[in-house]
């Protein structure tokens, strides 16, 4: 188990390097693949660094189960966020229904009922099932990138990518993509969801203490490395939609 | 048998009262007996969950919620005996296929809580202005190592004491629509408690007579 | 039970009150409404009222094992309660949304920005901690559930002071308030969150919402600050979309308004003290308003008791006499308890030699019936049969026919002739002879 406490390693060094060796402003390499399952209506695995999300949409389709989560002018966003029992260092023992998990799939739900355009789809309901496979820090920001890319491969409409990070405060400098052993170094940190074409914020979380000066630059940095995600995003889809059309010899 | 001595020093400790103090509540009341106090809230006549619905009365739920954790054995008990008071004074007839909710929240115990309880609820059905037979009130009595008759006993005379017995105690006739004991007592000290708990209602009710009187005094 | 829910015209008067800059109570757009903090008769008891909403925070403590990454760190335990009695909608026990966003939150901005030193509640190293509980109970709910709790559980953990305790080598004792004095947590800072709700898709923003505009709202911005400037935790919930610009905005207001809190919380612990410390009655029961018509107080009176003992006697005399007492149990055979003698067996069987078992001692079950006669009966017919001891089998399988070398011709008729009594169906009896 990694010790929390993690004070006496150097997260940034003299040079400007971070344990992993990245720049401050450095994002960490990003993979991913859509279409990875044919059984579902969208699918998309994606990995950022070491950290790797499955993400999974059905829908839209009629409302199953309780009636009462019906809207009549739009559609319900029904988002399920776990982490698999072998992400962790330690066996996870309670991979979903804990009060982590819950939030996290309260946020995601709340980051796509923003960004996807419900209106079109009355009365009826869109799942976003995400599991993380590894997780090494950056959980929230993976899992909205993969459920991003998932619903475009769905070919549900949005208003613009969803694109996520985090981004932590050490000795001034703001460190784009938090590692694990970042994240548990007691760092202020701060996940972002942003909208890249209209720069609108759809989530915003931040934990620890940070100077309210420090603001300002912190989320100016989160927005610049959202923006390098959502092109990264923007190449897989390209990609993505010439392989396919190869396929399907157009 | 033991005799038990008519002592002239058995007391009630400080009351208060105070009505409608939460918005959202249809009726609410906070009752305080020295240290001891208790916040209780009523909503009602409202929907009910067609599982619990009764087709000639109305249904009534008390929920007890301690200060820290969650209910327990305890509060169920406690609950079961407010809400047999309750349902026995109620007019639940008057509003069939509905619930009536009593919520009670202890905010500090410092002994004779189920009486405080009891109090607190009877005053938080009069604020919510549901149509009852006749009010009760709760009073508790214990029984002390010389054989005294305590009433209203704190925590530390409760601890202390052999026997703690506590009477719902209704305001038409002065019966015992409930009680509640605990310890060992001969019938002869039952029934002198009983007596005890009854002369002291009269001071409970007239207090209750008094809180509603001021209540309305600027209406009427 | 139901929430009432909002009609369209109350929506549309809301938000075109909004769009004017007009609150429901009057306010500005970035009032607090008037907030009032008491504390309770025992230390860590507080109550914040913010405007209607009536929340009250309870802080206990334990000792238990640390965890075993932290072993030197104590433990911090939050539990925000949405009783039933704020609102019709909240149900007992249902863990529903709001309940986990809000312990979420109140866990986020207290526990991840340390403001508690931890290592200061340890007492033995790995083995021995303190769990520092939080409970938080919504009484009232008028809106902007998550400020009210932040300020109550912030000013209760100020308020609160933990046993002392003693360590001698490897013995730790624990000294009740009466021999030494408790001692206060050490708190670093205090955050204080200030919630801010957007409408019109975030073009109009209120500070502090009241139950009314909670219900309108499009989404929710919470700030969590201390009064040193320095942000514990924001969190945007909701789905709205937020400007970089506003959230700067947001964080600024926020600023001030924390100071604000701040002071007022620091006065209220200020006053409690020197009124603890001068004796005087602390608690809700003295914080009652005593010059409201809804509120009355009664001092101290004495029940007459003059002719309670009379009356007593009296009663006593004049009750029926109590019913025949049960007899105590009888022990014929050691392990076997017997109490009372049963009714007459009516299963109308027609066979004489009727032979009735033997009860256990099991109070629990349900008795079986006996027959006295019977047994007098089959005290003639046979030899005494008293003193027979029943073995109860828990199998579930059917009764076993025994042959007996005694009587070995009794045996089948025993088993279709014994009464298969009601009740205690999960042991079959069987006899022995």
């Amino acid at each position: 188990m990694v010790c929390g406490n993690m004070a006496g390693l150097e997260l940034l060094s003299d040079q400007g390097y971070r344990l992993d060796g990245r720049k401050a402003s450095e994002l960490r390499k990003v993979q991913a693949r859509m279409g990875v399952f044919a059984q579902a209506d969208g699918s998309a695995y994606l990995e950022q660094g070491n950290t790797k999300a499955l993400a999974v949409v059905y829908g839209p389709h009629e409302i199953r189960g309780s009636r009462s989560w019906i809207r009549h002018d739009r559609a319900v966003i029904n988002c399920q966020y776990s982490m698999a029992t072998f992400s962790t260092a330690e066996r996870k023992r309670r991979p979903h229904g804990d009060r982590k998990s819950t939030e996290m799939s309260l946020h995601l739900k709340q980051t796509f009922e923003a960004a996807v355009m419900t209106q079109l789809y009355p009365r009826s309901q869109i799942d976003i099932y995400v599991k993380i496979l590894q997780s090494d820090g950056g959980n929230y920001s993976v899992c909205v990138n993969a459920a991003t890319l998932a619903v475009i491969d769905a070919g549900i409409p949005m208003r613009d990518y969803v694109c996520a990070c985090s981004v932590g405060f050490v000795d001034e400098t703001p460190l784009a993509d938090l590692c694990y052993a970042e994240e548990s170094g007691g760092v202020s940190s701060l996940a972002l969801a942003l909208l890249p074409r209209g720069g609108q914020i759809a989530l915003l979380q931040m934990d620890a203490r940070l100077h309210q000066d420090h603001l300002d630059a912190l989320i100016e940095a989160a927005m610049t490395a959202c923006k390098g995600v959502g092109k990264v995003l923007d190449e897989v889809v390209r990609l993505h939609l010439k392989e396919v059309s190869v396929l399907t010899g157009e | 048998m033991m005799e038990v001595c008519g002592s002239s020093n058995v007391t009630l400790r400080e009351f208060g009262c105070e009505q409608s103090l939460l918005s959202r509540p249809d009726g609410s009341a906070s009752f305080i007996q020295g240290d001891t106090s208790v916040l209780a809230a009523t909503y009602g006549p409202a929907e009910v969950k067609v599982s619990k619905e009764i087709y000639d009365r109305a249904t009534l739920e008390v929920l007890i919620q301690p200060k820290v954790g969650l209910p327990s054995v305890r509060q169920r008990s406690q609950e079961q005996c407010v809400r047999e008071t309750c349902e026995a004074s109620l007019l639940l007839s008057l509003h069939p296929r509905s619930s009536l909710t009593l919520i009670l929240q202890l905010i500090h115990d410092d002994g004779s809580i189920l009486s405080c309880f009891l109090n607190a609820a009877c005053m938080a059905l009069i604020d919510a202005g549901l149509p009852m037979s006749c009010l009760f009130c709760g009073v508790t009595c214990a029984i002390d190592a010389d054989g005294q008759i305590v009433t209203d006993p704190t925590a530390a005379q409760e601890k202390e004491s052999r026997a703690v017995m506590t009477f719902a105690i209704d305001s038409t006739e002065r019966r015992v629509i409930m009680s509640s004991t605990k310890g060992s007592f001969s019938v002869h000290e039952l029934q002198q408690c009983i007596a005890v708990s009854q002369k002291a209602s009269e001071k409970i009710f007239q207090f209750y007579r008094d809180s509603v009187k001021r209540r309305y005094s600027k209406t009427l | 039970m139901k929430d009432t829910p909002l009609s369209n015209c109350e929506r549309d008067f809301l938000l075109k009150a909004i769009e004017e800059k007009k609150r429901l109570d009057g306010r500005q757009t970035y009032d607090y409404r008037k907030m009032k903090i008491t504390f309770g008769t025992d230390y860590g008891c507080c109550f914040v009222d913010l405007g209607k909403t009536r929340v009250m925070a309870q802080v206990s403590c334990e000792l238990v094992t640390p965890k075993e990454n932290r072993p030197n760190e104590g433990i911090m335990f939050f539990n925000i309660e949405l009783s039933p009695m704020a609102s019709p909608a909240f149900e007992q026990g249902r863990q529903s949304e709001l309940s986990v966003k809000l312990n979420r939150q109140l866990e986020r901005c207290l526990r991840n920005s340390k403001c508690i030193d931890t290592e200061s509640l340890c007492v033995v190293s790995g083995e021995k901690v303190w769990q520092i509980r939080v409970d938080v109970h919504m009484l009232n709910h008028d809106g902007n559930l998550m400020d009210a709790a932040s300020i109550a559980a912030i000013t209760a953990l100020c308020h609160f002071r933990r046993p002392d305790v003693g360590i001698q080598g490897d013995e730790v004792t624990v000294y009740s308030p009466e021999e030494r004095d408790p001692i206060p947590l050490s708190i670093y800072h205090m955050p204080i969150s200030v919630s801010f709700s957007f409408f019109q898709q975030g073009t109009y923003l209120l500070v502090d919402p009241c139950e009314r505009e909670e219900r309108v709202m499009d989404g929710l911005l919470m700030i969590a600050m201390n009064k040193h400037r320095e942000i514990c935790s924001i969190q945007s919930s909701g789905g709205i979309m937020l400007l970089k610009e506003q959230v700067m905005r947001c964080s600024k207001i926020a600023s001030v308004k924390v100071s604000e809190i701040t002071e007022l919380l620091s006065k209220a612990l200020e006053n409690d003290k020197k009124a603890r410390k001068e004796g005087g009655r602390c608690g809700f029961a003295e914080s009652m308003p005593q010059e409201r018509i809804t509120a009355l107080k009664m001092d101290e009176t004495s029940v007459e008791m003059t002719d309670v003992t009379e009356r007593a006697k009296d009663i006593v005399q004049k009750t029926e006499a109590p019913p025949q007492l049960v007899r105590s149990p009888v022990v014929p055979v050691p392990g076997v308890g017997q109490v009372g003698q049963g009714l007459q067996n009516t299963w109308g069987l027609e066979e004489e030699d009727e032979e009735e078992t033997e009860e256990c001692d099991n109070s629990d079950e349900e008795q079986e019936e006996k027959v006295t006669k019977m047994e007098e009966e089959e005290h003639e017919k046979e030899a005494s049969r008293e003193g027979d001891v029943v073995e109860i089998s828990d199998s579930e399988e059917e009764d076993v026919v025994i042959l007996h070398p005694e009587t070995p011709d009794k045996t089948p008729k025993n088993t279709e002739s014994r009464s298969h009594q009601k009740g205690a169906a999960a042991s079959k009896k069987r006899q022995k002879k």
